[in-house]
């Protein structure tokens, strides 16, 4: 069908600059002041050839510069397609959609939290606000994969490394790091994204201790709120009840779930 | 180029264009109302709505297929007084055209909702979905049988004088018996067809990858399942047909009406494009110009054996 028709909160994104960050793993920046609006933790619902479109968080948002970076690795056809997408290229985005983080309270300590491809949306929290200068503990599978250290790093943030081989920082899971953080930080605030087990047991363990705030992932159609495909399990006034990661989140709070 | 768009259906049910929002594609209403200008589309027919609020099925709720959609959503809705309470007076302001979707488990559930819209400003007309191959119970055994599917017909016939369509299932050996048997118990108008139902194995976990086990498959990869049972039907009853299945361009919509549909709805490729039917709406006229016809009533059943094809009014096509 002949042109596209784009209306509002569709937006059509020159690629600016792409950059493979690591084996798999491809950083796109566009150009968008209408998606450098976005508030950290929201993402794009990004049209590729499959029948549906594909959610990628946003990595970087820089509203001075009207850009945002999406990050993400191939692990389909889908993320395989906007992999090979060239610089100058354009791409058709619904966004930025969900709920984002909220604000991390100034005077109480911070840290976040990532795993894997869920760090990238952590490294625009962590710029967005970074006076209030979180902890970082980011983890991976394996050396390569630990993503943004250094993006983090230039923003002055100590970072701790885990990764499940050992082959950076200290081996084993983010969890350990947490665990050590918890007891050194009363009253904390933690921001945590990644794999949905790691997201459960960063839940569990600030239970009761710190304020956790997690950004999930779900398998979704529409992207804004009318197919009810993307609903996780949570807690509603009397019994469970679904919401939608697209709508209610990707942003939760952690004990408003059910994990 | 002028060209008629007007599609009158039973009732006084009257729609400026044929293109209507499929159910359970489009929401309650103020979803997509950021995307398109939902006032101007044919109709809205709404996600599907109960008497109580139904939670759906557990997540993983939709999976890509070649051309198609599988989705296992279980018509989660929060009932039909909040949709009265929340949504129908949005969709009321926007000028839309409201087809209420209802669903229930029991005959008496279905009245229930049919007579809760009776007289509620802004509702246009009901679909009755006895074909949702969702949910074990309810649905799935309506659309299945003649008998049933003519008793809950009937049940929301009497509780309502709003303009009814009932939906039929493509899951059963003949869509045109159940056709039969909904126009005899009173239904003004059908649409057809809902999902057809499937499965999608999930090799890493070993399983079946929705939640709900199996789901309705919907998009492109169904659209000629969808244009047999329009042509089917339309030589089997005398009602009016809403025809859908994988359109996603007005070449396609011009494919139903020549089968027998006099209006069409679209639904998965909404979410691709969440403003694929304004542009359908928009390239219609050169289309159906581009095919020989004036209007969109003229290429109604054009496809038909000579038997069955509408009668033409001079000057029409
Ligand atoms: C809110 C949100 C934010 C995300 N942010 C990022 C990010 O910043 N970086 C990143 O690398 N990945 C991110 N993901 C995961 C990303 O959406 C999937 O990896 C991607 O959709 C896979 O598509 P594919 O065609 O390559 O894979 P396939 O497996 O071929 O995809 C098949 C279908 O499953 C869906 N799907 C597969 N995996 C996932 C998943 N993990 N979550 C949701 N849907 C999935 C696809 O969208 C597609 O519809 C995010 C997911 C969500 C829901
Ligand atoms: C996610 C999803 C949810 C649906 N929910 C409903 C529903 O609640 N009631 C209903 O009658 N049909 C429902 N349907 C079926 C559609 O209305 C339509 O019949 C079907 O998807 C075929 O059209 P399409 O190929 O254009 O999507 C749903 C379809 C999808 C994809
Ligand atoms: S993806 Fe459609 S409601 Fe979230």
């Amino acid at each position: 069908m002949a042109g596209q028709q784009f209306h509002d909160g569709q937006v059509d994104a020159r690629i600016v600059r792409r950059e493979e960050v690591a084996r798999d793993h491809v950083e796109l920046i566009l150009e968008s002041p209408a998606l450098a609006r976005a508030v950290p933790g929201q993402f794009a619902h990004i049209l590729t050839p499959g029948m549906l479109r594909r959610p990628v968080s946003f990595s970087r948002i820089e509203p001075d510069s009207g850009r945002v970076g999406l990050l993400f690795q191939v692990v389909g056809e889908g993320t395989a397609w906007l992999a090979n997408c060239q610089e100058g290229e354009r791409l058709d985005i619904l966004g930025p959609l969900g709920h984002g983080f909220a604000p991390p309270d100034p005077s109480r300590p911070w840290c976040l939290v990532g795993g894997g491809v869920g760090i990238p949306p952590l490294y625009s929290a962590a710029a967005q606000w970074r006076e209030s200068a979180p902890d970082v503990i980011i983890g991976a599978r394996t050396r390569e994969w630990v993503l943004m250290q250094k993006d983090f790093e230039q923003l002055g943030l100590g970072v701790r490394v885990t990764t499940d081989d050992g082959s950076w920082g200290q081996a084993g899971t983010v969890i350990g790091p947490l665990q050590e953080w918890l007891e050194g930080h009363a009253d904390g605030q933690v921001f945590s994204c990644g794999p949905t087990p790691m997201l459960a047991a960063v839940a569990s363990a600030c239970r009761g201790r710190a304020a956790a705030q997690v950004a999930l992932e779900q398998r979704m159609g529409c992207g804004i709120g009318a197919c009810l495909a993307c609903v996780v399990p949570a807690r509603g006034q009397t019994q469970m009840e679904y919401r939608r990661v697209c709508t209610e989140g990707p942003v939760f709070l952690a004990e408003e779930l059910i994990w | 180029m002028v060209m008629d768009l007007h599609v009158s259906l039973p009732r006084g049910l009257t729609l400026a264009n044929p293109v209507i929002a499929a159910s359970g594609t489009f929401g309650f209403g103020p979803e997509y109302s950021r995307y398109v200008d939902i006032g101007s589309l044919g109709a809205v027919s709404v996600k599907g709505v109960s008497p109580e609020p139904w939670l759906g099925n557990p997540p993983p709720r939709v999976w890509e297929t070649p051309m198609g959609l599988l989705n296992s959503i279980g018509l989660q809705n929060p009932g039909m007084e909040v949709f009265v309470r929340d949504d129908l007076p949005f969709l009321r302001e926007k000028g839309a055209t409201v087809i209420v979707n209802i669903i229930g488990h029991t005959v008496d559930e279905y009245a229930r909702v049919a007579s809760r819209m009776q007289g509620e400003a802004g509702v246009a007309a009901l679909e009755v979905n006895i074909s949702c191959p969702n949910i074990k119970e309810g649905g799935m055994s309506f659309g299945h049988d003649p008998e049933q599917a003519y008793q809950v017909t009937r049940a929301v016939r009497q509780a309502t004088d709003l303009p009814v369509m009932v939906k039929l299932s493509p899951n059963v050996t003949s869509p045109a018996l159940i056709a039969q048997a909904v126009e005899q118990a009173g239904a003004d108008m059908i649409s057809a067809i809902n999902t057809v139902v499937g499965l999608a194995i999930d090799v890493e976990h070993r399983r079946p990858a929705l939640g709900g086990t199996t789901g309705g498959l919907s998009g492109p990869a169904i659209k000629p399942i969808a244009l047999r049972v329009v042509y089917d039907v339309a030589q089997s009853v005398s009602i009016p047909i809403i025809g859908m299945g994988g359109i996603a361009s007005a070449a396609d919509v011009l494919e139903f009406l020549l089968a027998g549909a006099s209006a069409v709805m679209v639904g998965t490729v909404t979410f691709q494009h969440p403003g694929r039917m304004q542009q359908i709406i928009a390239e219609l006229p050169q289309v159906l110009s581009r095919g020989g016809f004036r209007g969109v009533s003229g290429a109604v059943g054009q496809a038909l054996p000579a038997a069955s094809r509408p009668q033409t009014r001079g000057g029409d096509l």
